[in-house]
């Protein structure tokens, strides 16, 4: 699904990978670990073509990632960024923002979808008229875990998203991205709810190797 | 009513007032005294040089020759543009001449034709006055325009590329930051559009009140010129940011590394 080929990647003169290759499987599980510093977000901003490698090739689905078919790996990707959020709108407006992109026209985003989810991840139905800037950190996090889902794609890549969220609600979000045998999962985590979970690959990005 | 002319003897007399700043800067010690001759010295001369320049060009009236001197304008406002600019110049010369220039046609010809209904649209002292004002006051609202653009896209870096992540085209995901860029540029000018008047006399009603016209036709004046700003800047502005999207933008739709002044070279 996620193919990285002898990826060479500078940014301001730092070398960030030297000759890094990584396979990871349609409807593979898999959480990359590493020190700061170390790239872990490069290797998402690669894929959705936010940087580009100074050499080496990454492919989606089998198609190498060029200025043609990133616009259509970004429609096929879910990306949750560290406490990313839209501006200092209402939680509301941020789906309706996220349903007014026209590739996103076809998605339910229908209330009963939003609240199904919203329950799910424990957040009230109030948070909805809440401005974004109000919510706590992990408030934020599952809102842009539930706009992710709600975008239906199969290809999730998730930074961190498990940081902020309490002991109980780690475990759930997890296991709910685990548990979906047809999605494709990227996580970016140092939470032990991903790292022990024995459906989980552990790809360690100092070492360059998957974890035994 | 004609306008009274100053003689040389007059306006010597002007100069006389000068000694007012250079004693007090004497006195105060503000060191102002040497700016302000060679400041004052500059503007003679550029202002006798473009007299003597522009009393040929409205004698000789050539619409050729008119219509290469407002190039002539635009050039030397567009190089004033991309000073005050945080912007790399090689990237938005051609952008901003192009844009100044096509929005300040548009604008005068529509004025020359439709609205003043001139026999000969490219008329010197219509062509080249209207033109000057255009200009003049769609700069600042263009380079306000384009720097807001880019350093909030900039600035917003994470937002805007979660917005690139979830589908958006290179449009849809600029448009909220070219919504806000060319409300901030039109700002001051739809603010002093709305003051007019009754906190200053405007320049144009001024020239023209001047000129020898009564004031009910340099209002009339006043209100064209002050419409046709606005929506010069508008095309401006959005031209501008349109035709340096090419430059400035990758084709993965992410901000190039190197389009303002303080980055590094690449």
């Amino acid at each position: 699904m996620i193919k990285y080929e002898n990826i060479n990647l500078y940014f301001d003169g730092k070398m960030i990978f030297n000759d890094l290759s990584l396979k990871i499987a349609k409807g593979e599980k898999v959480v990359v670990l590493g020190k700061s510093g170390l790239g872990k977000s490069s290797l998402f901003s690669l894929i959705l073509g936010f940087v580009r490698p100074q050499s080496g090739r990454v492919s989606f689905d089998g198609d190498p990632v060029d200025e043609h078919t990133i616009w259509h790996v970004r429609q096929k990707v879910s990306f949750v960024d560290q406490d990313v959020s839209i501006g200092d709108y209402k939680v509301s407006d941020w789906f309706s923002f996220v349903a007014g992109i026209k590739s996103n026209h076809s998605l339910n985003f229908g209330e009963e979808r939003i609240n199904e989810l919203m329950d799910l991840f424990e957040l009230g139905r109030d948070l909805l008229d809440k401005y974004i800037s109000a919510l706590s950190g992990g408030e934020r996090q599952r809102v842009a875990i539930i706009v992710s889902v709600l975008l239906g794609r199969r290809v999730f890549l998730l930074d961190e998203v498990t940081s902020a969220l309490d002991k109980n609600l780690k475990k759930k979000t997890a296991d709910f991205f685990i548990e979906r045998k047809d999605w494709t999962v990227v996580s970016i985590s140092h939470d032990a709810v991903w790292l022990d979970n024995p459906n989980v690959k552990v790809f360690d990005l100092e070492k360059k190797a998957w974890k035994q | 009513m004609e306008t009274i002319d100053i003689s040389i003897y007059s306006l010597s007399l002007v100069f006389l007032l000068l000694a007012v700043p250079v004693i007090l800067s004497q006195v105060y010690g503000l060191g102002l005294i040497k700016p302000l001759l060679s400041s004052a010295t500059r503007m003679t001369i550029q202002l006798v040089l473009i007299g003597v320049f522009l009393k040929y060009l409205f004698l000789w009236n050539n619409a050729l020759i008119n219509i290469l001197w407002l190039f002539v304008m635009i050039l030397v406002a567009v190089f004033s543009a991309i000073r005050g600019s945080s912007m790399k110049p090689d990237k938005i010369f051609a952008p901003i001449f192009i844009s100044f220039a096509l929005a300040t046609f548009v604008i005068i010809f529509y004025i020359n034709m439709f609205v003043i209904r001139l026999d000969h649209v490219f008329d010197a002292r219509y062509l080249i006055v209207l033109g000057g004002m255009l200009l003049g006051n769609s700069l600042r609202g263009n380079i306000v325009g384009i720097d807001t653009f880019y350093k909030s896209i900039r600035k917003d870096a994470k937002k805007y590329l979660y917005v690139l992540s979830l589908g958006a085209t290179h449009h849809e995901a600029v448009r909220t930051y070219m919504k806000e860029s060319i409300r901030l540029a039109l700002k001051p000018t739809i603010a002093s559009m709305a003051t007019i008047g009754i906190v200053a006399l405007p320049g144009m009603m001024t020239g023209v009140i001047l000129g020898g016209a009564s004031p009910d036709v340099a209002i009339k004046y006043q209100i064209m010129i002050m419409i046709g700003i606005v929506v010069s800047t508008m095309i401006s502005v959005l031209l501008t940011i349109l035709l340096t999207s090419q430059a400035c933008f990758t084709e993965y739709g992410t901000l190039r590394r190197n389009i303002f002044i303080e980055d590094n070279p690449e």
